[in-house]
């Protein structure tokens, strides 16, 4: 991020979201961190939010953290 | 090269013993330095020592190096201890006392020391404390509680700190002996606290002593260093007071020692229970304390032997005031109080007749010579009204005011006040305002009140605020005395309050006609 | 209900030993507890002995000698105060003799007291003058010529109470108040005996000494010495209401002591359970924002912010609220509005607002401002323990033997409970500090923590696992405890993670900047010290791994075998008076009450069935979520009440872009706060002190809120809510906050025993009160845990992106102060401004002469996301590198410079790591200027004469 980097774009945010969760939990390892991100975004992000990231996860793959993409990818999403 | 014996205690220093120990050094003699026996009249004591004989000079300046050493000296008292005033006494605690040099490790092994600590150590602290009690060492700060039921209560309290207090905050008028004791055998005391700290289980002591007693001070903390390994692993250290009266009393003397503003604390909890830092404590006088290698070397029968009734062993009286033979006298409970003061004491210094005598310090009961055949015991005198307290005795002679010295009684509790307890706090201060009432009114000037500082219509207005309601004549002031030492005898939480209507009431009772009152009709006896 | 005085027994309970002791009082039998004295006994059994320096919360003293009474067998009258009861004792408690002695005490008092009783505040109200009568005094023989402590000056510096040494008997009982109760140690007795005299500190006056104005000692004093300014302005009170206090999460029961309408005083109430008879500066003086002019009693709309606000009638208010928000429903969807419930409004409002967005809006677009403080509390305790609140009662801090105090500064912020912490401290238990600042705990009169660890902001989880690292490595935890209350192989796991060489406190040392040594002593202490409790507050949550270092606190209790009896516990200490029940009202967008989650079919059907709707199984949207959406156009209505976000929320100009974006802004509030600039609807609120309710304070104790006056806007927020989702056709039907009681009881397991009349009965309960726990639970988890097993988590430690550089050095943390409360629209409206008038920046000496600021100077305080400027003060209190500041006043806004970084699973904003510059500057900077215009300008209200 840069110095005058004030306030992140809701895109930008959605993907730093994703990314932050997948990242603390990457301890567990790839599988259970993977499906605890999953978890955690079907159960705390409202459906726009919900559908808003994996349509940047197929329109911006590189944004996301490995984890993070794998987990968005098993969110049904409504 | 001939050995002089010259004591350092405060009193004979006062009295010029340094000079004198200076020129018996400048003449070439070997000077040791020992504590007082106890008598002032012949301080500055010289002992010179031939052939295993000390023979006693004295009182001695520094320009009599040549007499005394040549024996011609007028003032040659020959062996000290054959002199009437120490031959009649019973020295248990102040055995060694001006004989020893206080600071010398070898001096008080070789004359008795430590061998109530090694025969205690040997046994087990219920023994310790068996023996104490079978003495029937009491209290000697004043109460006369029994030190070892106190001591057994600390031995059963369960906790793995206890502590062992000595009470050396002597701050009666006319008291010394706890001074002496401490600069002439702070060993004695030393070794008593580690006898009470094997005892009941306490590895620590504190000695609180007032800073007026700085030889004491010193000496105790030099006795300190120099035994720490005797005593160990028992360990000892010197607090030193501020100057309040108030924190002789052992609980007031545990808040000073914790580091609080000294006040009395109520009890329970006993200090016994919950004492220093809310710990079990031994909290003792000098006195009961250095009483007790002599109950453990002699054994408790040895001590119990002496003594009146239920005041058992001896107690070291201290002769003060207006008297010609003043010192320290210590004897078994029993003897009256007419042979302390005119046998012993001598009588008046003044010459003049002994009117009244303050026994117990300015807490104690004033006693007329109608009542000298009073036994010293602590039943007898409380009976009688007064106390022992610390045992000092303060004469006068007849040309003291009884009012005034009924007056003093109150401004010292006025000024020695804690301020935690409303009998004291205030009534001493009324109390005084009520003597100068009194003496005024017998003194046949008619007592002007104050001037007034209120201001204010509704203040002046109020109608019990006139002060021309009080009754100011001698019998509503008098009544109103009595009832303020009654309410300060009853009402108050420590000594202080609860102790000034001693010498108040019997001053009142005993020379009612220093109070304008007629005076009492003398018994036959008289 | 009429006045009287609490009952006072003299002296506090005797320490439950369990035996009991029988004795004779008067001739009558009494068996009370060992330990009891013989004034308490006898004031248990009806019969009131005398007395002025004793009271029952603080330890008996024995200095007025009005309670001596005979003892058969005892020489002398002892105090009845400090003896002690025993066996087969015989008491008598009044007799001739007895009268003539206290008698005599008493002439003695009244010699040295003023005799002006009529003109006196504390006339009928004065212990002294009550027991001059009792004793019968008819005369002062003594006079009044002699010797006074009359006629010296009062002390009036302070703004709440004032000091009358005249009328002072010298009791100690504000002195031992302060030392007991409060644990300041400000007062003491100077001088000695007739000369003895009260002194705040060393001979200073109340205000600039070391008193923080609790109020115990006003409490305690018997006479007017110490008397409420409030009390000589208005005179004693009439009658008295029991209700809990509406600051912090500590939750004080006070009466408040009315005259008529007026409320007089509040005094905190002995039987309330949380502050067992003590209080602070604020709930116990700051209580005049209720009646303070800048309050708004009339509903207000307005078309624009730019334009001024017009007054209505609250039919209009409402008509136009329910309509704007259908409209936009209509135009923008079902998920395009939502709301926000309140902290400081009771359980029952915030049900209902919340119960409005998911029943009248149709969605889950609900959350409150735990968001921005508790909520990885809420998470991390929940996946832990298995539920969403601390594991103890405040009694339980006087059983701990170690406490462990980690990213909270309860002095300031919870100082009721700060005392009976330090009460237990002062008995002898050991204090760990983990926070970057040496809090006043660290070194206070008779406490000192046995270790502090100054961390740097932003790494507790690296030091929560290095202390793990310590237990398990040698082998400190508690075996048995783990088999039997957790799942060992996820302990096993857990372990095999802290034990890796790089968590040791070695190896972090340079990442914490706390010696490696200290941390291992820390550990030790924490896992072999007894019994050892953890309190924590938003030092630990608002942090980018808020709800990381929550569940690295729950493990370090579960391995150590720390939760589940009296003494331990992991426990939070919440920040706004009802903070833990807004949550537990299910005021999250994820959650019903009773922390379910909506997408749980058979409880969404509870509800459904209930409310007679279908309802949104989806999550809604979290606060800053909502301003996002906004700011993108698809989120275009809110209703906010009792919380003022512009002002804390972090990122102001976030916030404010976001409000601006939207169609209908409805605030209901006391005053105009800051989020009020962005509205377009006020609806006026009322005070705690004019509703019945029920607040849930941070011991998830459940307390009740009565009204003592009249709403002075025309109606309970309850009512204005429930007029809000009729106007919107929901056709609710209250008549009183009970029945919404009720309903929240029978819609949720944990409160289903909670009911007024319980309440009424119990004074308060802890949830969960249900069948399964018809008393409620003061202590959780005892048997097992809410989840079965307990949880290992493992906990990375994860830094935040928020980082110092070239640019932005410092680390700034936030945190506030006793006499100001959060974002301060109350106690700015009360005379606390007195200690605290504006924010200041603390810097640490070295890093102000780098810079050449001196204390006082104006400095610039500059972040990523904004920049403000306020005044610094110098102090070794933060480490160099650190600076920290309070967000009290709007003027500073210190949410200016917080980012937009937040907790990882929460959302919580990380307001205590904030990467700054600062540098001297001449005064506010252009944006507050800017800001103070434009705050004016939307506050003005338009004159009403076209209303008529």
């Amino acid at each position: 991020m840069s110095d005058e980097n004030e306030v992140m774009s809701t895109e930008d945010r959605l993907i730093y979201m994703a990314n932050q969760i997948a990242r603390n939990l990457a301890a567990l390892g790839d599988e259970e961190a993977t499906a605890m991100t999953a978890d955690h975004i079907h159960a705390f992000w409202d459906p726009a939010m919900k559908r808003r990231i994996a349509a940047l996860a197929a329109a911006r793959p590189q944004a996301l953290t490995p984890i993070a993409a794998a987990a968005i990818g098993r969110v049904a999403i409504p | 090269m001939t050995r002089v014996y010259i004591s350092r205690d405060m009193a004979s220093v006062a009295l010029g013993a340094d000079d004198v120990a200076r020129a018996f050094e400048a003449a070439g003699c070997e000077v040791v330095r020992t504590g007082s026996r106890g008598l002032f009249s012949i301080e500055p004591l010289v002992e010179v020592e031939n052939e295993g004989q000390r023979i006693g000079f004295g009182p001695v300046g520094p320009a009599d190096v040549a007499t005394v050493l040549d024996g011609s000296h007028k003032a040659r008292l020959g062996n000290v201890a054959d002199l009437p005033f120490f031959a009649g006494q019973q020295r248990f605690t102040f055995a060694r006392c001006g004989i020893i040099d206080p600071l010398s490790l070898q001096d008080y092994a070789e004359h008795d020391g430590w061998r109530g600590l090694d025969a205690a150590r040997a046994m087990p602290p219920q023994a310790v404390v068996d023996a104490v009690k079978a003495s029937g060492l009491r209290g000697r700060g004043g109460a006369g509680f029994p030190t070892g039921v106190k001591w057994q209560t600390v031995l059963e309290a369960a906790s793995d700190a206890k502590f062992i207090v000595c009470n050396a905050d002597e701050g009666d008028s006319g008291t010394f002996a706890d001074r002496m004791l401490m600069e002439g055998d702070p060993f004695c005391l030393i070794e008593g606290m580690a006898i009470a700290g094997h005892a009941v289980g306490a590895g620590h002591g504190y000695i609180y002593i007032r800073s007026e007693y700085p030889f004491a001070i010193a000496a105790m903390q030099e006795a300190i260093a120099l035994s720490a390994a005797r005593i160990a692993p028992f360990t000892l250290e010197v607090r030193v007071g501020a100057g309040a009266y108030v924190c002789g009393e052992e609980t007031a003397l545990l808040d000073s020692i914790e580091g609080k503003r000294g006040q009395v604390r109520a009890k329970p909890p006993l200090p016994a229970l919950q004492g220093l830092f809310g710990q079990p404590t031994v909290i003792n006088n000098v006195l009961s304390l250095a009483a007790v290698p002599f109950i453990l070397a002699e054994g408790a029968e040895a001590y119990a032997t002496i003594g009146f009734g239920r005041s058992r062993g001896t107690m070291p009286v201290q002769l003060a005031g207006n008297v010609k033979h003043g010192g320290l006298y210590e004897i078994g409970f029993g003897i009256t109080l007419g042979e302390l003061v005119n046998a012993i004491g001598g009588g008046t210094a003044s010459g003049r007749p002994v009117r009244a005598v303050q026994v117990g310090g300015p807490l104690g009961a004033y006693f007329p010579p109608g009542m000298f055949d009073l036994p010293f015991d602590y039943e007898a005198f409380a009976q009688a009204g007064g106390l022992i307290g610390h045992a000092g005795i303060t004469v006068f002679d007849d040309s003291v005011d009884m009012a005034h010295m009924a007056r003093f009684a109150m401004e010292f509790c006025a000024v020695e006040s804690c301020g935690k307890c409303t009998p004291c706090r205030i009534g001493s201060t009324r109390g005084v305002e009520v003597m100068d009432r009194i003496i005024a009114a017998r003194d046949s000037a008619p007592a002007v009140p104050a001037e007034r500082h209120w201001e204010g219509y509704l203040q002046k207005a109020l109608h019990s605020r006139t002060p021309d309601r009080i009754d100011t004549g001698l019998e509503a002031q008098t009544t109103l005395l009595r009832d303020l030492c009654d309410t300060m005898k009853y009402g108050s939480l420590c000594a202080l309050g609860g102790f000034t209507p001693y010498p108040v009431l019997s001053a009142l009772d005993h020379f009612p006609e220093d109070f304008g009152a007629p005076a009492p009709i003398k018994e036959a006896a008289e | 209900m009429s006045y009287t005085r609490e009952t006072d027994h003299g002296t506090p309970p005797a320490i439950a030993t369990g035996k009991s002791v029988t004795l004779t009082i008067d001739g009558e039998a009494v068996t009370m507890p060992e330990g009891t004295s013989i004034m308490r006994a006898a004031s248990l059994t009806g019969c009131s002995i005398p007395k002025l320096c004793a009271t029952d919360n603080v330890e008996s003293f024995g200095s007025c000698r009005l309670c001596l009474v005979e003892v058969e067998g005892r020489n002398g009258y002892p105090a009845s105060c400090t003896t002690p009861i025993s066996e087969g004792m015989v008491v008598r408690t009044q007799s001739e003799r007895l009268k003539q002695l206290r008698r005599g005490v008493m002439e003695l008092y009244i010699s040295d007291h003023p005799l002006d009783c009529l003109t006196c505040p504390a006339n009928g109200d004065c212990e002294l003058q009550e027991q001059a009568g009792a004793v019968g005094l008819r005369d002062v023989r003594y006079g009044y010529d002699g010797a006074t402590n009359m006629g010296q000056a009062k002390d009036q510096s302070n703004p709440y109470f004032d000091f009358d040494p005249s009328k002072c008997i010298v009791c100690s009982r504000c002195v031992r108040a302060c030392d007991e109760v409060q644990g300041t140690f400000a007062l003491t007795i100077e001088g000695r005996g007739f000369d003895s005299k009260v002194s705040p500190s060393q001979g200073q006056d109340f205000l600039s000494s070391e008193c923080v104005s609790c109020g115990a000692c006003v409490q305690a004093c018997p006479t007017a010495t110490l008397t409420e300014k409030k009390v000589v302005e208005v005179g004693t009170p009439d009658r008295a209401v029991v209700t809990t206090c509406a600051y912090c999460g500590v939750g004080c029961t006070f009466r408040a002591e009315m005259r008529g309408e007026e409320l007089v005083r509040m005094v905190p109430w002995k039987d309330g359970k949380a502050n067992r008879g003590h209080s602070c500066v604020k709930g116990r003086f700051a209580w005049g924002y209720a009646q303070h002019r800048d309050r708004i009693l009339h509903p207000m709309i307005r078309a624009s912010v730019d334009e001024p606000w017009r007054e209505v009638s609250w039919e209009d208010a409402i008509a136009h609220t329910a309509n704007e928000f259908r409209r936009i429903q209509a135009k923008y969807g079902t998920r395009s509005i939502g709301g926000i419930t309140s902290s400081r409004c009771t359980n029952e409002e915030t049900f209902l607002v919340q119960k409005l967005i998911r029943q009248g809006f149709g969605n889950n677009n609900v959350d409150t401002c735990a968001r921005v403080c508790h909520s990885p509390t809420g998470y991390g305790l929940k996946t832990t323990f298995g539920t969403s609140a601390g594991t103890q009662d405040f009694d339980s801090v006087m059983d701990a033997d170690v406490i462990l105090v980690i990213g909270a500064n309860p002095t300031d912020g919870h100082p009721v409970f700060a005392s009976r912490m330090k009460k237990r401290l002062r008995q002898g238990a050991k204090l760990i500090v983990i926070d970057p600042r040496r809090i006043d705990l660290v070194k206070s009169p008779h406490i000192e923590a046995a270790h502090h660890l100054p961390l740097r902001p932003g790494t507790n989880v690296a030091m929560l696992t290095a202390l793990a690292h310590v237990i398990v490595t040698e082998k400190l935890y508690d075996e048995a405890f783990i088999r039997d209350r957790c799942d060992w192989d996820e302990f096993a796991e857990w372990a095999d993670f802290v034990s890796e060489p790089q968590r040791s406190p070695e190896a972090v040392e340079p990442l914490t900047g706390v010696k490696a040594e200290e941390v291992r002593a820390a550990a030790r202490l924490y896992a072999t010290g007894g019994n050892a409790a953890i309190y924590y507050g938003l030092g630990v949550t608002e942090h980018s791994q808020g709800s990381s270092t929550v569940m690295a606190i729950a493990n370090l209790a579960m391995a150590t075998g720390n939760v589940g009896r009296e003494g331990v516990g992991v426990n939070p200490l919440r920040g706004q008076n009802n903070v833990q029940g807004a949550c537990d009202m299910g005021s999250f967008p994820h959650e019903f009450s009773g922390y379910r989650h909506v997408s749980d079919d058979a409880v969404r059907g509870q509800f459904e069935q209930a409310w007679g709707v279908a309802l949104d199984a989806e999550p809604g949207l979290r606060i800053p979520n909502m301003l996002d959406a906004a700011t993108d156009g698809t989120f275009k209505g809110i209703f906010i009440q009792g919380e003022d976000i512009l002002q804390s929320d972090p990122n102001t100009h976030h916030v404010a872009a976001g409000l601006a974006a939207m169609e209908c802004v409805v605030v209901q509030d006391l005053f105009l706060n800051e989020t009020a600039n962005y509205a377009h609807v006020f609806l006026p609120g009322s005070t705690f002190l004019e509703k019945d309710g029920t607040f849930t304070n941070a011991e998830r104790r459940i307390q009740r809120v009565r009204k003592v006056m009249a709403p002075l806007n025309g109606y309970a927020d309850w009512e204005i809510v429930q007029l809000v989702a009729n106007a919107m056709g929901l056709n609710w039907r209250y008549d009183h906050p009970s029945q919404i009681m009720d309903e929240i009881a029978a819609l949720t397991p944990t409160f289903a025993g909670v009911h007024y009349d319980r309440l009424e009965a119990e004074g308060s309960l802890q949830w969960p009160a249900n069948d399964a726990a018809p008393d409620g639970t003061p202590t959780m988890h005892i048997d097992g845990f809410v989840r079965g097993k307990g949880k290992f988590v493992v906990t990375d430690y994860i830094p935040t992106d928020e980082k110092t550089g070239p640019r932005f050095p410092l680390l700034l943390t936030t945190g506030r102060i006793l006499s100001q409360y959060n974002v301060g629209a109350q106690t700015r409206r009360t005379a606390n401004e007195a200690w605290h008038p504006e924010d200041r920046l603390e810097i640490h000496p070295a890093d102000a002469e780098n810079r050449g600021i001196n204390d006082g100077d104006w400095v610039s305080l500059k972040s990523r996301a904004g920049e403000t400027s306020l005044r610094a003060l110098i102090t070794e209190r933060v480490a160099p590198g650190v600076v920290y500041t309070t967000f009290h006043h709007p003027d500073t806004q210190a949410n200016v410079i917080t980012t937009d970084y937040s907790d990882w699973a929460t959302n919580c904003p990380e307001y205590k790591v904030t990467a700054v510059q600062v540098m001297r500057s001449n005064g506010p900077s252009d944006w507050q200027r800017d800001y103070a215009q434009q705050a004016r300008l939307s506050r003005r209200i338009a004159p009403v004469e076209a209303a008529e």
